[in-house]
């Protein structure tokens, strides 16, 4: 109860809005730039190594709620229990020590993007027959071509584009926290997950 | 008001101290401003004055610091907050973002302190006012200037009614006319006696103006205190790190050429220069 | 209104004839122009590909007509059918609740009822926040792209343009949050006691008894599917 307390202060309570307004606008970015990745986590992975994983987990679930009611993405909402277990996961990860060694933290990206396929394909499967109308979309016709049930096909494009999406997302916030001065870094409450030392 | 005995203080993983004993004394109603390079102490000491040393940023805490009779060292963030008003560089991130229009952006901090709605909404009005940000209740905080922004916030902190209010450098991100509307702001407010403010600024055209007293600060050491225009005048000026005023160094510059006499004091704005090369 | 939210969970048979309830809400609430338009919008990347996809590779039952080497089932014609009446019904009640209630209320009654302030901090300000950052990607899409930074061209190239339009992002970003948390600090948001509100909300009988009406329904409904599931 009293981690939740630490987790929770003032710095991690501002970055929450910050590093969802992040995912949407680098989600969107990406939309524009037609890659076949989402990246729509990285200020989640963000919070979830900064302030540990139930932070992690408000911000993913938090995320997707709002997003949909932006009205840009409207069915978001449905995956914030994904979005959610990705905070959990990338928060557990890095509390464990993996963010301090490279090729640990990608192994954790892919690990995420698996647990993440898992999650969603039921969801996705259910609501959408699999379809998103996104640029994946080949992929479960691939997969229904070679006649894979609509769960089954869901699952194959997730197990597919998930773990790289996590993968580059793990890189990408890996990168970005190493560029910042370490004196800044003592600002964030799991700052050891960075640094190594709790202070 | 503030005082300040034997001070020192280095940041937690710093080796060299940020501030190195420091002595201070601020009386009430007054509007000081504390002058220095970038990196000689200023923002180390308006954090200090504001409680987020070392409540905030840790590290080592030596000598008395009392803040409207607070000893900060022993208090807390929520208690100096209460007593203690800040305003930041960025007028940006001083929006909470958390309301949508200035005047409930107004009322966030009331509403934290638990003030009853009745005296919320005169407290708002009267920092409307005071502020000049009646015809803006309306707006998103948003859709305002950067100078008006800055106004906003400080409107938001007036209605908390601090007892000091310090500044950090508040118009280093504003345009001319954002800058002129905020330090005009800060000195009505002293005048009127609705604060008492310490201000952390470079432009000293405007320290001269406005500021009652100035405190000059290097590498952490106090090196000059005085009205403006008697700290501005010392010989030892140029060493300081300040960016002098045009009217200053062209006044030194003809008085080193003999083409006027030497004067007491250097001028730090147009009108002073009139009367200086007069 | 809230409580419409609840009608999602039901059969997509359902789902159509709640369509029926959405519309003239939305009408109600004079809404029903951009309602439409946008569910429009929303709905149809979705219904093209749904209808091509599970239709044409659906693999058993019966055929509706086939188009060369490809067969069009009338199975994938029903799934895809149902699920796009879903994702309509789902949309419209989303369409419909972020049309009519104004955020910051319906968090703030949220928070008279236990939620803590906290909150509606989060929500409301990450409802500000994003517009501003869609905005501030932009700008640096564009100060990149004159700086001739890619932005079309092969899959590699466009990848490559990724990391200098995010950095800037996510760095800046981080910079901001120091300031932002003193700024709330300074505004006594880590204050712990009695907190106030500057605006009172109005409640009356008739919303209290129809929004109980409103909660027993959902939940009837549901009990109702799930029986009807497992008694398959």
């Amino acid at each position: 109860m009293d981690r939740i307390r630490r987790d929770f202060t003032t710095v991690t309570l501002v970055m929450i809005p910050v590093a969802i307004a992040i995912n949407i606008a680098v989600g969107q970015l990406v939309v524009a730039l037609k890659l076949p990745l989402y990246l729509d986590s990285i200020g989640t992975i963000l919070v979830a190594v900064l302030a540990g994983p139930l932070a992690g987990l408000v911000t993913g679930v938090l995320a997707n709620l709002i997003w949909t009611l932006t009205g840009l993405a409207p069915f978001a909402a449905a995956f914030a229990i994904v979005a959610g277990i990705i905070g959990l996961m990338a928060g557990l990860f890095a509390g464990w020590g993996w963010f301090r060694r490279l090729w640990l933290w990608l192994l954790a990206g892919v690990l995420t993007g698996i647990v993440a396929a898992l999650v969603s394909a039921p969801i996705s499967a259910y609501l959408f027959g699999g379809v998103m109308g996104s640029g994946q979309d080949f992929l479960v016709a691939f997969f229904r071509a070679t006649g894979a049930s609509v769960m089954q096909a869901t699952f194959g494009q997730g197990i597919v584009a998930d773990p790289l999406d996590k993968l580059v997302s793990f890189l990408l916030v890996w990168l970005t926290l190493r560029a910042l001065p370490k004196r800044f870094l003592q600002r964030f409450p799991r700052v050891e997950n960075v640094t190594g030392r709790p202070e | 008001m503030i005082e300040l005995e034997g001070v020192t203080f280095t940041y937690a993983g710093e080796t060299s101290p940020a501030l190195h004993q420091l002595d201070l004394r601020i009386g009430q109603g007054e509007l000081w401003a504390v002058l220095g390079a970038t990196g000689a102490g200023k923002s180390t000491l308006c954090s200090l004055l504001a409680g987020f040393i070392p409540h905030f940023y840790h590290g080592a805490l030596s000598g008395t610091v009392r803040v409207a009779g607070i000893d900060v060292g022993a208090s807390s963030l929520a208690v100096m907050s209460e007593q203690v008003g800040s305003v930041f560089q960025n007028p940006f991130n001083q929006v909470t973002g958390a309301r949508y229009t200035v005047r409930e952006e107004i009322g966030f901090g009331l509403e934290n302190l638990g003030i009853p709605q009745d005296e919320m909404l005169l407290r708002i009005e009267r920092s409307l006012s005071l502020t000049g940000l009646s015809d803006l209740a309306e707006r998103s905080p948003y859709a305002l200037s950067g100078g008006q922004q800055q106004r906003l916030a400080i409107a938001s902190i007036l209605a908390l009614q601090p007892r000091l209010m310090v500044l950090d450098e508040p118009t280093s991100q504003l345009d001319p006319a954002g800058t002129g509307q905020v330090f005009t702001l800060l000195r009505q407010l002293v005048t009127a006696g609705e604060a008492t403010v310490v201000l952390a600024e470079q432009r000293l055209e405007w320290v001269s103006q406005v500021a009652d007293r100035c405190l000059v600060l290097q590498n952490g050491r106090k090196v000059g205190e005085g009205t403006p225009s008697d700290v501005l005048s010392r010989a030892e000026v140029g060493s300081w790190g300040l960016q002098e005023t045009r009217f200053s160094r062209a006044a030194r510059a003809a008085a080193a050429r003999g083409l006027i006499r030497p004067h007491d004091a250097l001028p730090q704005t147009l009108d002073q220069a009139a009367e200086h090369f007069r | 209104m809230l409580l419409a939210l609840a009608f999602a969970v039901p059969w997509w048979a359902c789902a159509l004839t709640l369509f029926l309830l959405v519309f003239p809400l939305a009408a109600v609430a004079q809404v029903l122009g951009p309602l439409a338009r946008t569910l429009w919008k929303i709905v149809l990347p979705f219904a093209i590909p749904i209808l091509l996809i599970q239709g044409f590779f659906w693999g058993e039952g019966q055929v509706l007509f086939t188009l060369g080497p490809l067969s069009f089932y009338r199975a994938g014609l029903i799934f895809a059918a149902a699920s796009i009446a879903r994702i309509a019904m789902l949309g419209g009640c989303f369409l419909l609740l972020s049309m009519t209630t104004r955020v910051d209320m319906l968090m703030r009654a949220l928070v008279e009822r236990g939620l803590p302030s906290q909150a509606l901090y989060l929500v409301v300000t990450t409802l500000q926040l994003v517009p501003r950052f869609q905005a501030q990607a932009h700008r640096i899409q564009d100060a990149q792209r004159t700086r001739g930074l890619e932005t079309e061209g092969t899959l590699w190239r466009r990848a490559q343009a990724l990391v200098p339009l995010i950095g800037p992002l996510l760095l800046a970003s981080l910079m901001d949050v120091e300031e932002r948390a003193l700024a709330l600090e300074a505004r006594g948001f880590s204050r712990r006691g009695p907190r106030s509100s500057l605006v009172t909300l109005h409640d009356s009988a008739g919303q209290r008894w129809l929004r109980r009406f409103l909660w027993t329904l959902a939940v009837a409904l549901i009990l109702f599917r799930l029986f009807a599931w497992v008694t398959r």
